[in-house]
């Protein structure tokens, strides 16, 4: 009887859309809900409503978008762009999420750094090294020609191609990481006993991996398209006219025309657009149906190589995987070599050798002052969000059924709401608080965009989290907090984990919040590091990366000899 | 030891009440080696003259001074901005009118007068080249006809990704006469005029260029041999041995201004600070830290003849200078912006 129970467990608790008592869903909702109301939803409405006239109702700014071709042409362009970067990064994933699965627990951590390093270093650190790797005569180039394989340089950059290599670089993490965690959380047996059913590695995968990690996929994807709609640093250095982005547009005529009307009615015919696509993806694929169908139950052995070892088509994959792993860290292993160059104008390989950009980082205290204050305010933008998307992940899977796709969306605004709007909005909200020019503002302003991270993570592991474990343990006496911490908790805390990196990032890398919510007592080290960028690239920001870089392998060194001594 | 603590204390406890005294201001530029030259040129010497004490702070969009403005907030004295950010301001009555009993800009020059901004120097745009592609063994390029001229000067170009500048250079390399220029670009012929004649130079660009370090980056580099772009910029890359040299015989001079945000809350040291700065021996200083011309008549006279060779406002080259009419740029930017991006894009 309480076997059967067990059994139809997960049926039972999905009928009654919450399995037995516990937290209760709104509970979980309500801090993320009450945050999105009170510092998203109020400062993004107060400018949105702009696009609707100064003064009375107009619908003047939408006339002028659906009349001059260009606005409908950007918009476009913002989503192909968009949808080429997603999948570009879900199928460069999957090769290095395999890799990362199938090798020893320290290359594992090696690739795990070398998927997250590129983020460690500001946007525009990674642009600059990118621009002198595929520049006409740059380094890729210079190699394809010296071997003889092409004869005229090959222009990389200031075009579509440029924009995808560049745009595909810096999100392809979101996909890697929720995909890896994915392949970890196949049960070995599975693959096992379809190898023992005589399936090729090929049915393996279209049978087995490709269904059981679609939901870390589908999550990290979704992540990239969001995200990518927001995208113009990126493409407004590496990619031509032709891609122009929208959010840059909604920019100019926030910052550089100052109608902030239009720029409202942009945004706001970006986010129709978005949810849109949102919705009809939840409608016809099943968002829902496909982030659920990862059943992996997390009591079998990890997935890793079975007895059969590498098959040939493994080999391939693996090789792929370190291709895709070089390309990730292409970027990162000229900065050094850039960073000493004395030359105000970086350039690979440098003319002449100086340590000039390491004494500036040093010689005055701004930088290294700018970059705990990055670290304080990501550290606490971090505990925030975690506690909040976590909370909303668990309370979203105890809610009733009808509201979830609804919840979903709203839960994810953040992330599809250009960030400059944020910003302005924030300002206006702040300022008669006495919040504006102090770190709180700014981690308050940070918590609203990483949160849709965890929560999305989150979410996605408890998709494979399985409920007959979580009825088990109450069955078998626990209260809710002990089955939370024993049963659930170890369950999504890769998924936790994931979301609290995203949610670094995303603090970590901001400059549009900073460059509204701070001032010189205050300013990040992103804000530092775009000072005067209109004019010049100051190459300290090359070396502060550079050390950036040094201290994280420092720290990855140490770990590896510890762990080599245990 | 605890003397010296206590006489800390109290000194710490004497110091506010001091500074209290003296004049404060808050002046906020671009960060920057900008806002370096303006420190030892304007901010130090200015301290030291008058006992004030200066606090710095960066980025002074014009979108932070409006919600600044709006939510009574504002904590800046002095911001700078190009000629575009100040007549957007302008329109939205976020600056303070400066007049001429505030601040006497008598000596300023005549293009760059402006009534709710004080001119902080000069800056031009014009044609830098590579002097690998064309050594001065050979002909080099002078005017925007040469740089629109693929046949005499084969090789790729880069232009800014915005109007400002390149609809003028692309008139005055079609031949319009410098003061016919606006008039021009006002007809819808003229601007169409405009757009054509850099439509048809698209084949030969490599790079629409967003920052003021790109051109002088793709010169250096060798992915173009020709650029429209800032003589500051195309200096520092000369003065780090580029193979880079510019043409001072055509130049759309630009004017940088500091104003005072409306509502600032030490506006009196900041209308001393204005005028500290256009007094010509002052003005002068600036072009010793980067390659700005001054913006007053009488500051050649304290400059050298090796500086004066750098900078683009001395009287000779304003001969052959057109400058940008910020202006015009205000009523007609917002349709020619839509027109220039939808051609680029096309």
């Amino acid at each position: 009887m309480a076997a059967a129970h067990i059994q139809n467990g997960a049926g039972y608790g999905r009928m009654l859309g919450r399995p037995a008592a516990g937290l209760p869903g709104w509970l979980g909702i309500l801090p993320y809900g009450l945050v999105l109301l009170a510092v998203f939803a109020v400062p993004v409405l107060f400018l949105l409503r702009l696009a609707f006239g100064d003064a009375g109702f107009s619908l003047a700014h939408f006339i002028r978008i659906a009349e001059v071709p260009i606005y409908r042409s950007v918009l476009l362009t913002t989503l192909s762009i968009s949808g080429m970067t997603t999948v570009l990064a879900v199928v460069m994933s999957y090769p290095l999420a395999y890799l990362m699965a199938t090798v020893s627990p320290r290359v594992r951590s090696i690739l795990v750094v070398v998927v997250l390093l590129p983020f460690w270093t500001s946007a525009l650190v990674r642009t600059t090294a990118w621009i002198i790797l595929l520049q006409g005569n740059g380094v890729l180039n210079r190699i394809l020609m010296g071997t003889g394989l092409t004869s005229e340089p090959i222009t990389f950059v200031y075009n579509l191609s440029g924009v995808l290599i560049g745009m595909t670089h810096v999100l392809m993490p979101f996909v890697v990481l929720p995909l890896y965690a994915a392949f970890r959380g196949l049960d070995l047996a599975t693959v096992q006993a379809a190898e023992g059913l005589g399936a090729g590695p090929w049915t393996v995968f279209r049978r087995i991996v490709l269904p059981l990690t679609a939901p870390g996929a589908m999550a990290g994807a979704m992540i990239v398209f969001m995200n990518a709609i927001g995208y113009y640093i990126t493409p407004a250095l590496m990619g031509g006219p032709a891609q122009t982005m929208i959010a840059q547009m909604i920019a100019d005529n926030i910052t550089r025309e100052l109608n902030w009307g239009f720029a409202a009615a942009l945004s706001t015919v970006l986010l129709a657009a978005t949810l849109l696509i949102f919705v009809i993806f939840q409608r016809i694929f099943g968002l829902e149906r496909l982030m659920a169908g990862g059943g992996g139950t997390r009591g079998g052995e990890a997935f890793r190589l079975t007895s059969r070892g590498r098959t040939s088509g493994g080999i391939l994959t693996a090789a792929c995987g370190l291709l895709v792993a070089l390309f990730l860290i292409a970027p990162i292993l000229i900065v050094f070599p850039m960073s000493l160059g004395s030359s105000p104008f970086l350039s690979f390989p440098p003319t002449d050798y100086s340590l000039r950009w390491y004494a500036n980082f040093f010689a005055t205290s701004k930088w290294l002052d700018a970059f705990l204050r990055s670290l304080q305010v990501a550290g606490l933008s971090v505990t925030a969000s975690v506690v909040l998307g976590t909370l909303a992940a668990i309370g979203l899977s105890r809610t009733g059924r009808r509201w979830r796709p609804l919840l979903e969306t709203v839960f994810v605004l953040p992330m599809i709401v250009p960030v400059i709007i944020l910003a302005v909005g924030l300002y206006y909200l702040f300022a008669p608080l006495g919040l504006v020019g102090t770190i709180w503002g700014l981690a308050i302003g940070h918590t609203v965009l990483a949160t849709p991270f965890v929560f999305i993570t989150v979410r996605a592991a408890l998709k494979a989290f399985d409920t007959n474990l979580e009825l088990a343990a109450r069955g078998l006496g626990a209260g809710w907090v002990t089955m939370f911490r024993r049963v659930m908790l170890p369950a999504i805390l890769p998924g936790i984990l994931a979301g609290a990196i995203f949610a670094f990032i995303t603090s970590f890398d901001d400059v549009v919040l900073a460059l509204f919510l701070t001032n010189i007592r205050t300013r990040t080290l992103p804000k530092l590091m775009y000072e005067g960028v209109a004019h010049e690239i100051d190459p300290t920001i090359i070396a502060a990366a550079g050390l950036i870089i040094l201290v994280t392998i420092a720290v990855l060194a140490i770990n590896l000899l510890l762990s080599r001594r245990r | 030891m605890r003397k010296g603590i206590l006489a800390a204390a109290l000194m710490a406890a004497l110091i506010p009440a001091a500074a209290k005294a003296a004049d404060e201001m808050v002046f906020s530029s671009w960060g920057g080696s900008y806002q370096e030259a303006i420190r030892k040129a304007w901010l130090e010497p200015f301290a030291k003259a008058t006992g004030a004490k200066i606090e710095e702070d960066t980025n002074p969009e014009v979108a932070k001074i409006k919600a600044m403005v709006d939510t009574n907030s504002v904590a800046w004295d002095v911001v700078t901005a190009g000629g575009g950010g100040l007549m957007r301001g302008v329109a939205l009555g976020l600056f303070e009118p400066i007049s001429a009993e505030m601040v006497d800009q008598s000596d300023v020059l005549d293009g760059a007068r402006n009534a709710y901004g004080v001119p902080s120097e000069i800056f031009s745009t014009l044609v830098g080249y590579s002097t690998k592609a064309f050594p001065a063994s050979g002909p080099q390029p002078k005017t925007f006809a040469d740089f629109w001229d693929v046949q005499k000067f084969p090789g790729k170009r880069t232009l800014p990704d915005k109007p400002e500048t390149v609809l003028e250079a692309a008139l005055l390399a079609d031949g319009v006469a410098p003061g016919d220029v606006y008039a021009t670009l006002s007809t819808e012929a003229g601007m169409k005029r405009a757009l054509d004649k850099i439509r048809s130079l698209k084949p030969n660009v490599a790079v629409w260029w967003s920052s003021g370090a790109q051109p002088v980056q793709a010169l250096g580099s060798g992915d173009v041999v020709m650029a429209l772009g800032w003589n500051g910029r195309f200096q520092s890359g000369m003065d780090s041995n580029l193979p880079i040299a510019m043409s001072w015989d055509q130049q759309i001079p630009q004017v940088g201004y500091f104003m005072i945000p409306k509502g600032a809350p030490n506006k009196a040291t900041a209308v001393k600070f204005l005028n500290f700065i256009v007094k010509p021996e002052n003005s002068a200083k600036l072009s010793e830290y980067v390659s700005y011309g001054p913006a007053t008549k009488g500051a050649w006279q304290f400059i050298d003849k090796a500086r004066a060779e750098k900078l683009p406002s001395t009287p000779e080259r304003l001969k052959n200078a057109l400058f940008l009419d910020i202006k015009w740029w205000a009523a007609n930017g917002a349709k020619a912006t839509e027109a220039y991006t939808a051609m680029i894009k096309g």
